[in-house]
């Protein structure tokens, strides 16, 4: 019996040491918190002044903690501004701003955030117009991500970081090219670089080798859907959902389905295209940057990156496109622009490419990359989004209704390319429907 | 007195709490999600279900997975366990032997058949090095649907035969030597014996067996969802996709509606043409 109260006491004793030392470490860690926020908001002088940056992006741990133990440093020991990097969820993001721009209380200093949630925020009318501010120096942003960030005729967002789809071909395709098609057209993105010089290409290397050699991640969890409203459709209709039944459309799907012969048809179980192509199940593949990056670190002398082919109505392809703004009302605007100046810097968006995969907005930046796997990448990217022929789409903000909306394209490919249907007659049941989701949620079918 | 009558109930009164608990409001919760919209009574989401492009052929596929893989997971079982049920030397390993896929998840099952099946993996590689083929046979992708449920009901009966054999194997066990001695000495042959004695005392045991087995068979998705994505849609991992990708709770939820709906049925099936046999009251 004595033995158990023992037992009792030195557990109990040890409970109380783990629990002071929780409580003392949370202790400690609120009042600094706490402490620096009143520093924001009673002291104006600048070396005292911390920023309140929320982001959408970059919240994963490994990325979180790159912001805050490096690109961040380096911006404060620059101008000694602090900055408070608060990762947050889209909704989370909008409840609040929402909340301080009808209070009048604004602590929010800059926001990070995509493309269509700065249009949604900006028609709300709680964005600054940066048209005023400064010129951010030593830099050309990409002309088409500028376009961008002039909603209604005001300057929103200041481009930040972006994100896309390309092709990756195994060099050793080229030594089965269609004729009319040259290397150089291929890796510049030329007129002479379609859709239907793909298909030639494809059919020539089918014949050749014995097998297809075309690749798309067309498995339950790949983005082969973002190839078909954000590439095909665009570069054959104009636009991504508008025209879905037109005869363009059914155009592009008689094309889709004659192209789907010379395309390696384990594709519908395929999620990511590094593997296939490390493999060499596939010569040339289509899939987002961040999931071919593995192929190209891993055999950078085997793989080049390219623009996508072009159709009838240009060179349609999706950027994924993140933003810095500064809400109306920000407690410290001038601080917040040289944040953004900061994180503009070829400099720093090559640090951002190198440490976690999203591509500069910046020109200056490519140039400055070291020779390597990365500057493939980018310099694929960067052909791409310099073409002149460019249809950029962006994918559309429809909130909890983006899954449906994936879903009607996929039925759609299934449908039509699988299972030999009408495309006629499978266009213009699903019509309606993706129509509606656009209805439902309120914005312009795109 | 009255403490008695209640002590019944007092003591099945964990077990109901917590199926009231961990059934019951999961249950009513999917039920309120399927039937309703804006809080009133709808057929709506029932409708969104019954249209879906991927319905049918999920319910479909599902039966035809069970269709095919039972049977032959109880003629298999039932061989293995009538060879086991004798005394000879490395019964016990061969009982590991046969067990130990049940231990094994059925997503690494999956894995462990996909990357031997693969266009550049373990069969292909020794068919290609011998000779006899030249290029990959694919066995996935959307083409090649009846290779990939062939690859499936392979993948599925090597992993879940084991739990079938089990109950069998008890079954057999428990049939009392009696018997089989008696007949014997009447002159039964080892086939009569089998149709007049073993089957019909293994009955309960079969029974067992095929609920468990028609549960799992309902609710078939790591396999499935690892070999052939949705190129064959089934009830379990259209729910799956519809909670996780659409976000359509209501039709997930008439998903697993219908799963468990199918799955009382076969039960009720099983119960009411399976009954046990006593031989004692057999004429």
């Amino acid at each position: 019996m004595k033995k158990f109260w023992g037992l009792l006491l030195i557990g109990l004793m040890a409970f109380a040491v783990v629990a002071s030392g929780c409580i003392g470490g949370g202790g400690t860690s609120s009042s600094s918190s706490s402490s620096s926020s009143s520093a924001s908001s009673s002291s104006t002088t600048q070396e005292k002044v911390t920023l309140n940056f929320l982001s959408t992006q970059l919240n994963p741990p490994e990325e979180r903690a790159f912001v805050k133990d490096q690109l961040l440093k380096g911006f404060t020991s620059e101008t000694g501004i602090k900055v408070n990097f608060v990762p947050i969820s889209y909704s989370d993001m909008v409840t609040r701003l929402e909340g301080e721009e009808k209070t009048g209380k604004v602590t929010i200093d800059v926001i990070g955030d995509l493309h269509g949630g700065m249009d949604y925020m900006a028609s709300k009318g709680w964005l600054m117009d940066l048209s005023n501010m400064p010129k951010l120096q030593g830099r050309t942003f990409i002309s088409t991500f500028e376009k961008y960030s002039v909603i209604n005729g005001k300057k929103v967002y200041v481009p930040w970081m972006s994100a896309t789809y390309v092709m990756v071909v195994n060099k050793e395709a080229f030594n089965y090219l269609p004729e009319g098609l040259t290397k150089e057209d291929v890796m510049k993105g030329t007129d002479k670089w379609t859709y239907d010089a793909l298909l030639a290409w494809a059919k020539k290397l089918k014949e050749a080798k014995g097998q297809p050699e075309l690749g798309f991640p067309a498995g339950p969890k790949g983005l082969f859907v973002r190839f078909l409203h954000g590439y095909l459709y665009p570069s054959f209709t104009g636009y991504q959902a508008k025209e879905f039944d037109s005869q363009d459309a059914i155009q592009m799907w008689n094309y889709l389905k004659n192209l789907w012969q010379y395309v390696n048809p384990s594709s519908t179980t395929w999620d990511a295209m590094s593997d296939p192509l490390l493999k060499g199940e596939v010569l040339i593949a289509w899939d987002h940057t961040a999931r071919i990056k593995d192929a190209i670190e891993t055999k950078p002398d085997q793989f080049v990156v390219v623009p996508v082919p072009r159709g009838p109505k240009g060179r349609g392809f999706i950027v994924v496109l993140a933003g810095l703004a500064i809400p109306k009302g920000a407690p410290h605007p001038d601080q917040a622009w040289k944040l953004i100046d900061y994180l503009t810097k070829p400099d720093t968006q090559i640090k951002v490419l190198q440490k976690v995969g999203f591509f500069p907005t910046v020109k200056e930046a490519s140039g400055k990359l070291p020779e390597g796997p990365l500057k493939i990448l980018a310099e694929g990217v960067t052909a791409q989004s310099s073409t002149p022929d460019a249809l950029v789409a962006m994918i559309p903000n429809l909130g909890d209704k983006g899954g449906q909306f994936k879903q009607y394209y996929i039925e759609a490919f299934q449908r039509i390319v699988l299972n030999g249907e009408d495309p006629a007659k499978v266009t213009k049941e699903i019509k309606p429907k993706l129509v509606g989701l656009f209805q439902q949620v309120g914005i312009e079918v795109p | 007195m009255e403490r008695k009558s209640l002590l019944p109930y007092l003591l099945i009164l964990p077990a109901f709490a917590y199926l009231l608990f961990f059934v019951g409001y999961p249950l009513l919760q999917a039920l309120y999600l399927a039937f309703t919209q804006n809080g009133a009574f709808s057929l709506d989401t029932v409708r969104r279900t019954i249209n879906d492009y991927y319905f049918w052929s999920a319910f479909k596929d599902t039966l035809a997975f069970a269709a095919v893989i039972i049977p032959i997971q109880l003629f298999l079982a039932i061989v293995f366990a009538l060879l086991l049920n004798k005394a000879f030397k490395g019964k016990d390993l061969a009982i590991y032997a046969l067990v130990i896929p049940l231990t094994i998840s059925d997503v690494a099952g999956g894995l462990i058949w996909y990357s031997m099946l693969s266009p550049y993996g373990f069969v292909n590689k020794v068919l290609m090095n011998i000779g006899l083929i030249s290029h990959p046979i694919y066995f996935f992708g959307y083409q090649f649907r009846s290779r990939e449920f062939l690859a499936i009901v392979m993948a599925e009966v090597w992993r879940a035969t084991s739990i079938v054999f089990i109950i069998i194997l008890a079954g057999l066990q428990m049939i009392s030597k009696e018997y089989i001695e008696a007949a014997e000495v009447f002159g039964a042959s080892y086939w009569t014996r089998l149709r007049r004695i073993v089957f019909p005392m293994l009955k309960p045991s079969i029974q067992s067996a095929l609920i468990i087995r028609t549960l799992f068979a309902m609710q078939i998705f790591g396999v499935v969802w690892i070999l052939a994505g949705r190129d064959l849609p089934v009830l379990a991992g259209e729910g799956f996709y519809q909670l996780t990708v659409i976000k359509d709770y209501g039709v997930a939820s008439i998903y697993a509606l219908i799963i468990a709906g199918l799955s009382i049925l076969f039960g009720a099936v099983y119960v009411k043409f399976l009954k046990a046999e006593y031989l004692e009251v057999m004429r």
